[in-house]
């Protein structure tokens, strides 16, 4: 009985296009998009280098940046051209080295220049700081000095790793919450509003035994989800994950059994499956941006974050990160587990208190 | 005869209105009863009160001996139901559904057997939204089918559909009916009551007007007997003797055709050898409907929506 209604669930969920698409084609693409803009080798784009000098320096500094694995380099762009590619967006920046740069006579150039583009922050400071931490170090060098001052730079994690690592868990969370809320929520108000639901309560068929099966189907789901995105990230687009798949899916799971149940509230409080739609989109979308799938969440206000930091999502994404990220273990922070696990009891005392099959 | 359900003095309230106002009757076994009413008199709740699906506020309900308070869940192992405008999954084929319905129950019929009774036996691997409306009715009924219950509760089956499938289901429900299986349904076209039902409950606003053996309750009207005659000549002195043994009317607008509704049968042939007199084209001698008895007891006729 339970195991035939599992598997007719999984055959209805893989035929539902809809599901399908929040399940897979969602999650893909931004995993996809966020993949050629950042994955991979984290270049700021190309960059216009023009070396008129041929002095040792110059030659050296365009051999470094060259071989810089931070941008791209075109030496086929004049420098009267540079604004005009930058404009269009064809490259980021350019370098100019000007003729005799690097000679040590008085009258000679001291400075190279760097074009850029005020609106590209990101590239601007990558590509100036380059430069010229470059030649810092070769003025020291020149005077046969040493720097007096030091940055000593110590990083949280002695791991590699990139914005789009972070973006990557961040996905892997998004395509939980979509796929469990929207999906359960929809399609628990399709069947009740098609008298599905209420043709199944005819049956000796038991309640639990229904919902447990449209729970387990849906895991099901959720593990190629995980299995799909982290694939592309891993395997396209080079990401970097250090924890094991075998502490990162029962983390997932838990995370998506407390999607499925926000679903039922949804299920729970929505008349129509239209209803049903549109509550689950106001609660999935501003949850995306505001529980960090894309961006740190620590960054907003403090009042806004004192707040946002317990959104279900949240907690979910600080585990998931640092079991996928970090190789920690999702008890690393207990907060986060507890927040996760209150959330669980809410949704599961409302569902049950207020999901019903059929009117009565 | 046994009976299968029995029904004392039901009543179900929604906050002050009372859905179902305190209303007794008895299903026997392998009969067709049936509820007849206008939509809100009561007949789905009735049907979902002994189906299980809501509670009654009081009342006694047993159905195959189990009281439904405590016996429900050995009641929906021998019971099919079939609800009002329901859907079936649409990802699914009507061979799956009918699979997955089977595994519900312990004992159940193959899907191959009760798609082959309502001729749909070619349509096992289409989807339900790809059938057309008689098909899908068809199909929500071999649906309740699927445990070989004892009893089939069939909501307004024919509603919504052509007179041709109309008659189609009806056979299906013969066929039901042949299978020693009780019917109890709910309609609100009364020469479907007629044709179908063994036993016919006439209710309105939750409470029941009259119930009895569906020719008994016909016999019941106040004039059993119908001469229907378009007349061409219109003589007054003839009328006038005819309108003497009964109710004269002229039906609906159209000048001459009339009808003449009568108490006794005796008074029958006297009317007919004045009615014989005007030359009567189209003529019909009938008894009255259900219809007749429905409109008498209610004051009016069953408007669809």
């Amino acid at each position: 009985m339970f195991w035939r209604l599992f598997t007719t669930d999984i055959k209805m969920l893989f035929r539902n296009k809809q599901s399908l698409f929040w399940a897979f084609m969602f999650p893909v693409l931004f995993t996809i998009i966020f993949g050629f803009f950042f994955g991979e080798n984290t270049s700021v784009g190309s960059v216009a280098l023009v070396n008129d000098s041929s002095t040792q320096l110059a030659q050296n500094l365009d051999k470094s940046i060259s071989d810089s694995t931070l941008f791209r380099v075109d030496k086929n762009i004049a420098e009267n051209d540079i604004k005009n590619e930058i404009k269009k967006s064809k490259i980021s920046a350019g370098i100019v080295i000007p003729e005799g740069f690097g000679n040590l006579s008085p009258d000679s150039p001291k400075s190279v220049k760097v074009i850029v583009d005020p609106g590209n922050a990101q590239a601007n400071s990558v590509i100036t700081g380059y430069v010229q931490s470059y030649l810092t170090q070769a003025s020291f060098q020149i005077q046969g000095a040493k720097p007096v001052f030091n940055v000593d730079e110590e990083k949280t994690s002695d791991r590699t790793l990139s914005y789009f690592d972070f973006v990557l868990a961040g996905i892997l969370g998004l395509a939980l919450m979509n796929s469990s809320v929207i999906g359960i929520s929809v399609s628990m108000s399709r069947y009740r509003e098609d008298k599905i639901l209420k043709r199944i309560t005819t049956t000796p068929l038991k309640t639990w035994k229904f919902i447990v099966a449209e729970i387990l189907s849906r895991l099901i789901i959720n593990v190629l989800q995980i299995g799909v995105v982290l694939s592309i990230g891993y395997f396209f687009f080079d990401a970097h994950i250090y924890g094991s798949i075998f502490v990162l899916l029962p983390v997932a799971m838990v995370g998506a059994i407390l999607f499925q149940l926000l679903g039922f509230v949804v299920a729970s409080l929505s008349k129509t499956t239209d209803a049903a739609q549109g509550m689950a989109t106001a609660i999935t979308i501003p949850m995306m941006f505001l529980a960090g799938v894309f961006f740190p969440i620590d960054t907003l206000p403090k009042w806004l974050y004192s707040v946002v930091q317990y959104l279900p999502l949240a907690p979910l994404l600080r585990i998931i990160r640092n079991v996928a990220l970090e190789a920690g273990s999702p008890f690393d922070n207990p907060i986060n587990a507890l927040i996760v696990g209150g959330w669980i009891v809410v949704a599961l005392t409302f569902s049950i208190l207020k999901f019903r099959l059929s009117d009565e | 005869m046994k009976n299968v359900i029995e029904v004392k003095k039901l009543v179900k309230k929604y906050g002050k209105l009372s859905a179902v106002n305190n209303i007794s009757f008895v299903v026997q076994k392998g009969e067709v009863f049936g509820l007849l009413g206008e939509n809100g008199a009561g007949k789905t709740t009735t049907l979902e009160v002994i189906e299980g699906l809501r509670k009654p506020t009081s009342g006694k309900i047993s159905v195959l001996g189990h009281d439904i308070k405590h016996g429900i869940n050995s009641i929906k192992q021998k019971i099919g139901v079939q609800l009002q405008s329901s859907a079936y999954y649409s990802f699914l084929t009507l061979n799956e559904i009918l699979s997955l319905f089977c595994s519900f129950y312990p004992t159940c019929v193959k899907p191959k057997d009760l798609l082959e009774m309502v001729d749909l036996t070619d349509k096992a691997n289409a989807f339900v939204n790809n059938l057309s409306g008689g098909q899908r009715q068809r199909f929500s009924i071999i649906a309740s089918l699927v445990n070989d219950p004892e009893i089939v509760f069939l909501d307004e089956p024919t509603t919504g559909l052509d007179p041709l499938a109309r008659r189609n289901l009806w056979g299906i429900i013969s066929k039901i009916k042949a299978q020693k299986k009780t019917i109890i349904l709910t309609t609100h076209y009364m020469e479907e009551a007629e044709v179908l039902c063994d036993h016919v409950a006439i209710m309105e606003k939750g409470k029941i007007l009259a119930i009895d053996e569906t020719h008994k309750l016909i016999e019941k009207a106040r004039n059993p007997y119908v001469i229907k005659f378009i007349a061409k000549n219109i003589n007054k002195q003839i009328f006038k003797k005819i309108s003497s043994y009964g109710e004269m009317s002229n039906v609906f607008g159209k000048e001459k055709l009339f009808e003449l509704r009568l108490k006794k049968q005796g008074d029958v042939n006297h009317a007919l050898a004045y009615v014989q007199k005007l030359n009567p084209e189209n003529l019909i001698v009938g008894s009255a409907t259900l219809e007749d008895v429905f409109i008498e007891l209610t004051g009016r006729t069953i408007l669809e929506d």
